[in-house]
């Protein structure tokens, strides 16, 4: 083959190593889905009253590509929910005690209790819809505040059409104190619970704290009872029942070996101990800790999008050593790990069946933290920690649990390297990497703003941990409601250049329905009057002021009705402060109670204000009504002007002090305006936040067009990034860009922890593509090392890797402009891949597609 | 004294190719020689060029509107004007000047990067030391900040003048392309003696001095040019001669032709446009004839890519 010829393709996809029969078995079953006669599907339940309801759309209304599906969703899961009888009386308790009782009832008596094939940990079908529990008079006054015109419902999708973003009362989203049920087991929480009761006034007793407490104390036992069904079932298919067949080798259940026996008869020793009692053994604590996890997604009806399980390196260590030390095989450690993975990609099955797969898509976000600060000060990787990094590259790829390491300062060279080699060999980072310094920066000053300081502290902010991609919160007793609220900051651009009026006219895209063209901010003035550019950001500050509020006022909606109406009992057993308030965690239970507002399209915004201030202000390119002509127009026929606003005008990313000074501004003016809501119906204080999930792009298609030169329908600034094609200046100029604006360092050495500034707790999704010839070989590793402990000093909470792949750079060639960035390295000369010729490309994308690593 | 400026072509933050470490390597403009195979044709001049980046011209006219000279390249006095009405960047003058202490601050933006692997700061081009002073005033500048500089120089130029530029540097960059001084000539346009003459000299001098920069040797391999084993032959019996010990590193860099949009930009024709890369069979030969030259054969590596066709250990 010549090299003008057409390029061979020979990818070196990652794929799983090291695998045992039993698990490779397990994941490959996992994989096969639709095709599986085992699934983790949807069951509903129904107290077959006429007025129930199972599906309860509150969830998603961060997610609006589900908006067309909730009635469709809410009428197929009653028809398609079966009849769960309830005891005498059931009626007369309080809501959430009738929901702690169905929602035992359903998984302990109605789910079958099943074990795959070889699994070593019990824990099954989870996924549930179940009945609301709600009285007629619940149903209706429920409905009444999310149904119709002035309904939340209509709310939100009005708030997403307008491209104002999304915000609503999201389950999941947390670190659940499973430490704390691993050391004193579901009996120690119940006792808890009995003491807490028992000292209740009377008056309290009968009234919503007492039902809280009654509540939490039924929802406490649900693990105790479905682990006795387990072990029941564990000794059946121990004693040569037959359980789930493997298909390949039928029977194979049946005519269990001895090995396999033992291994069923010790599940069901382990399972008649744990959760309800503490776990001894390190398979007791996996046990535990997956049977604890997986009814918390039973308890909310929703399949664990962002249910993290914070430093589980650090809080099963002790029972790790210790069974080590009894004589455990350390891979048979790994084993367990291996099998709790597989579990926790079952969440995907919950919808299944809708279109075929459709679930096993995208990452739902169990994360597992990794690694970091310990509590002197040191590094805290351990033996457990190195056991996860070398099953995450055994199993890799797979969806679930999402591993994010932590690094430091202090972060042993050793365990960068791993991370490193791990990084070169998938195609991007198997895990995200989160940065201690930069983090608990934020943390502490989420402290100092919300006056919690005795929760969080230089005593315990080692210990946060990440939940869902890398929201940052502490672990256990911290309900952060991180992806609850989703705005698109460049709103408050389009309303400062019309003085408060939607740009262009917004459609309802369901009903193809215009929204009637209102003000709807402030009136800040017209635009083509301002004199000065400082004039044009008071404007915008105005109009961020205001879409911050409409997005707190609309978060209270979903807000209060989840708090009336949606208990969860089981999950409040495992959030501190719930008990000791006798408060769900839906009505503000936990200790730490925040709602996190994402700012979307941050980039986006800070682009187009620097361009209004050098297109129409600096080198007057245009009026603002040439300007504000041309967005009305998408750009077309404006053309020239565009170009300028995409080229010529400064951009955020680039380590420029005139563009990155501009985005520190956007960054206090919203952050600050954040900090001042606090919900009103649950008292949950609102912080800050960059997360974008997908709605950077889904949302380009509905935002008009913007002053950065974008026009509607291409995609908006993901997260903190900046803007496709915009960081010229390479990856290190990227990330000091991105620390900048979160602060960067104190020049006094008062940071928020040591000399770090961090204006956003929650953290900031930064990703940045690389070029696998900058992984090529061990020189090259240690350069990126580099990279990594320089981004501890500069650089922002967290990193995402993408180590780019042919198809990347396919893409570069369909779509130059977004690519400008893309450096291909090749001895001793850097070129922009998209500034050499098609020809060129070809060849380069044929040596990347070969090198591989 | 007046504080020198100097013409930058390029500045290249996380450089992985120029020096241990991760670097920013600053390219200044302008080249004493005339290398056939050059790979920054935009260097050569130490005078601002006006390139133009035809992908990304919309035929807008903004530059024919202010040009004097009708965008004639003939008569192009590079003085910015249709760059600066340019509204996509097609159109950019190359060569921009640059204080020293405004250049220290540039660099010094990385130094998060450059702190545990070694890096620092390349001083490249074109050819440093045909804008000496400035050259030397910002690796002397570079040094007070606790920044590791590096020389990356062809040395075509007075023996005092590298040494002068060496004796801020950390480490020195060093090509030698060609040992057959009649074929240097005919490929770069000069003979190598003074090259050698003044490594020798760089050798001697390092050699008396407390600190010395390390040095690293540059020897493009490019097809139907220097990549024989003849040439490696030579050069490393040369570098066994006369730098010993003091070699550090021998890198054979492999030839591209990622530059040829550059060429085209200028509007020049380039007789390497269409050379493939190199076979990974030839490269492991002249790889082994380096090692068998004389030199540590552990100094010696290769970088570059090899031909994607080229099956066999690639």
């Amino acid at each position: 083959m010549s090299a003008t010829e057409p390029t061979r393709l020979d990818v070196p996809i990652k794929q799983p190593h090291g695998l045992s029969p039993r698990v490779r078995w397990l994941r490959d079953y996992y994989f096969t889905g639709v095709a599986r006669p085992w699934n983790n599907e949807f069951q509903c339940f129904t107290t077959g009253t006429p007025w129930d309801v199972v599906y309860d759309e509150i969830s998603y209304y961060i997610v609006p590509e589900s908006y067309a599906f909730f009635q469709p969703f809410r009428s197929s899961a009653l028809q398609a929910s079966r009849t769960v009888a309830v005891p005498g009386g059931f009626w007369a308790w309080s809501l959430p005690e009738r929901r702690a009782w169905f929602i035992r009832q359903v998984v302990v008596e109605h789910l079958p209790q099943e074990v795959l094939p070889g699994d070593l940990v019990a824990g099954g079908r989870f996924n549930i819809l179940a009945s609301r529990c709600w009285t007629k008079a619940e149903a209706r006054g429920r409905d009444r505040e999310v149904m119709g015109p002035s309904g939340a419902r209509a709310a939100v999708k009005e708030f997403h059409d307008r491209g104002y973003g999304n915000a609503g009362a999201t389950s999941g989203h947390l670190i659940p104190d499973y430490a704390r049920a691993l050391r004193i087991g579901f009996r120690g929480i119940h006792e808890d619970l009995a003491a807490r009761l028992e000292r209740l006034a009377p008056r309290d007793r009968k009234g919503p704290k007492g039902a809280q407490l009654r509540a939490m104390m039924t929802a406490a036992t649900m693990p105790r009872d479905l682990a006795a069904k387990y072990a029941a079932q564990c000794r059946r298919l121990a004693g040569g029942e037959a359980g789930i067949d493997r298909p390949e080798a039928p029977g194979l259940a049946g005519g269990l070996d001895a090995n396999r026996r033992d291994e069923l008869l010790q599940m069901a020793a382990n399972l008649d101990r744990v959760p309800w009692e503490p776990a001894r053994t390190f398979w007791e604590g996996v046990q535990a800790v997956w049977l604890t996890h997986m009814l918390v997604l039973s308890d909310e009806n929703y399949p664990g999008a962002g249910v993290s399980f914070g430093r589980l390196d650090q809080y099963l260590a002790p029972l790790w050593q210790k069974s080590l030390a009894d004589g455990m095989d350390r891979e048979f450690g790994k084993e367990l790990l291996r099998c709790l993975w597989v579990h926790c990609n079952t969440v995907y099955d919950a919808m299944i069946k809708v279109g075929g797969n459709q679930g096993i898509t995208a990452g739902f976000g169990q994360l597992i933290t990794l690694s970091g600060l310990g509590a002197d000060g040191r590094d805290a990787t351990n033996d457990l920690t190195w056991a996860f990094l070398e099953v995450i590259d055994e199993m890799t790829p797979i969806l679930e649990p999402k591993p994010n390491v932590r690094l430091h300062h202090a972060s042993p060279d050793a365990l960068l390297d791993r991370v490193v080699d791990m990084v070169a060999g998938s195609q991007g980072a198997p895990f995200l990497l989160n940065f201690d310094e930069r983090s608990m920066a934020g943390m502490m000053r989420e402290a100092e703003r919300a006056g919690v300081q005795h929760l969080i502290n230089e005593g315990n902010v080692w210990d946060y941990a990440s939940v869902g991609c890398l929201e940052n919160t502490m672990a256990g007793n911290d309900r952060s409601g991180t992806v609850d609220v989703n705005l698109n900051l460049l709103k408050a651009v389009e309303l400062a250049l019309t003085g408060g009026i939607d740009l262009v006219e917004a459609v309802d895209p369901i009903t193809n329905v215009a929204y009637p063209r209102r003000r709807e901010g402030p009136d800040t003035g017209d635009a083509r009057a301002f004199a000065t550019f400082e004039e044009f950001f008071r404007a915008w500050e105005a109009q961020t002021r205001y879409v911050i509020d409409r997005a707190a006022d609309l978060y209270e909606r979903s807000e209060g009705v989840r708090a009336r109406f949606s208990p969860t009992p089981y999950v409040s057993c495992l959030v501190r402060g719930c008990a000791e308030k006798a408060l769900d965690v839906t009505q503000g239970g936990a200790e730490l109670s925040f709602v996190t507002v994402e700012g979307v399209t941050f980039a986006t915004t800070v682009d187009s204000l620097l361009a209004v201030k050098e297109l129409v202000f600096d080198a007057h390119k245009c009026t603002m009504a040439e300007l504000i002509q041309a967005l009305e127009d998408n750009w077309e026929g404006h053309e020239v002007l565009q170009a300028w606003a995409r080229n010529r005008a400064p951009k955020y990313g680039r380590d420029e002090d005139v563009a990155d000074g501009m985005a520190k501004r956007v960054m206090d003016v919203w952050a600050d305006q954040v900090w001042t809501h606090r919900t009103k119906c649950t008292g949950r204080r609102f912080r800050p936040g960059m997360l974008s999930w997908n709605y950077w792009a889904g949302d380009g298609f509905v935002m008009s067009a913007s002053a950065d030169g974008r026009p509607k329908g291409r995609f908006l600034s993901n997260a903190i990034c900046p803007t496709d094609g915009a960081d010229t200046k390479g990856p290190t100029a990227n990330a000091n860009s991105v620390g900048k604006v979160l602060g960067g360092r104190a020049r006094d050495g008062r940071g928020d922890w040591g000399d770090w500034l961090n204006s956003l707790p929650n953290g900031a999704s930064h990703t940045i593509t690389f070029n696998p010839s900058l992984l090529r070989d061990p020189e090259h590793k240690a350069k990126f090392k580099a990279f990594l402990r320089g981004y501890v000093e500069n650089g922002g909470t967290a990193l995402q890797i993408n180590v780019l792949d042919p198809d990347v750079l396919r893409e570069a060639q369909k779509h130059p402009a977004d690519y400008r960035h893309l450096l291909v390295r090749v001895t001793g000369y850097n070129a922009y891949f998209t500034a050499v010729g098609r020809e060129l490309q070809d060849e380069i994308i044929a040596r990347e597609s070969h090198r591989g690593v | 004294m007046g504080v020198p400026t100097g013409r930058v072509l390029n500045i290249q933050r996380m450089s992985t190719e120029d020096g241990p470490g991760i670097r920013t390597t600053v390219f200044l403009k302008g080249c004493p020689l005339r290398c056939m195979w050059c790979h920054n044709p935009e260097s050569l001049s130490p005078r601002p060029e006006v390139v133009v980046h035809t992908e990304r011209c919309m035929d807008c006219g903004a530059c024919r509107d202010v040009c004097p000279h009708g965008c004639d390249p003939a008569k192009c006095e590079a003085c910015g004007r249709c760059a600066e009405a340019c509204p996509t960047g097609a159109r950019e003058v190359l060569g921009i000047d640059w204080e020293v202490e405004a250049l220290v601050r540039e660099v010094a933006k990385d130094r998060a990067y450059f702190g545990t692997s070694g890096g620092g700061v390349t001083v490249s081009g074109g050819e440093p030391t045909m804008q000496a002073p400035f050259a030397r005033a910002f690796l002397s500048r570079c040094r007070d900040e606790g920044l590791h500089g590096a020389l990356d120089t062809c040395g075509a130029c007075g023996e005092d003048v590298l040494r002068g530029l060496a004796g801020e540097a950390r480490l020195v960059l060093y090509d030698v392309k060609e040992i057959d001084p009649e074929r240097h000539r005919s490929f770069t346009g000069i003979d190598n003696d003074r090259i050698l003459r003044n490594l020798d000299a760089l050798a001697r001098w390092a050699d008396g001095r407390a600190d010395p920069p390390a040095l690293w040797i540059r020897t493009p391999l490019v097809p139907g040019a220097t990549a024989t084993d003849e040439n490696v032959r030579g050069i490393g019996r040369f570098l066994a001669d006369h730098l010993g010990a003091r070699l550090a590193r021998w890198e054979l860099c492999a030839f591209n032709n990622l530059c040829r949009e550059q060429y085209g930009r200028l509007g020049r024709v380039w007789d390497f446009a269409r050379e493939p890369l190199m076979r990974r069979g030839d490269l492991d030969r002249l790889l082994a004839a380096a090692r068998e030259s004389g030199v540590d054969p552990d100094s010696v590596s290769v970088t570059g890519a090899a031909r994607v066709d080229d099956g066999a250990g690639a």
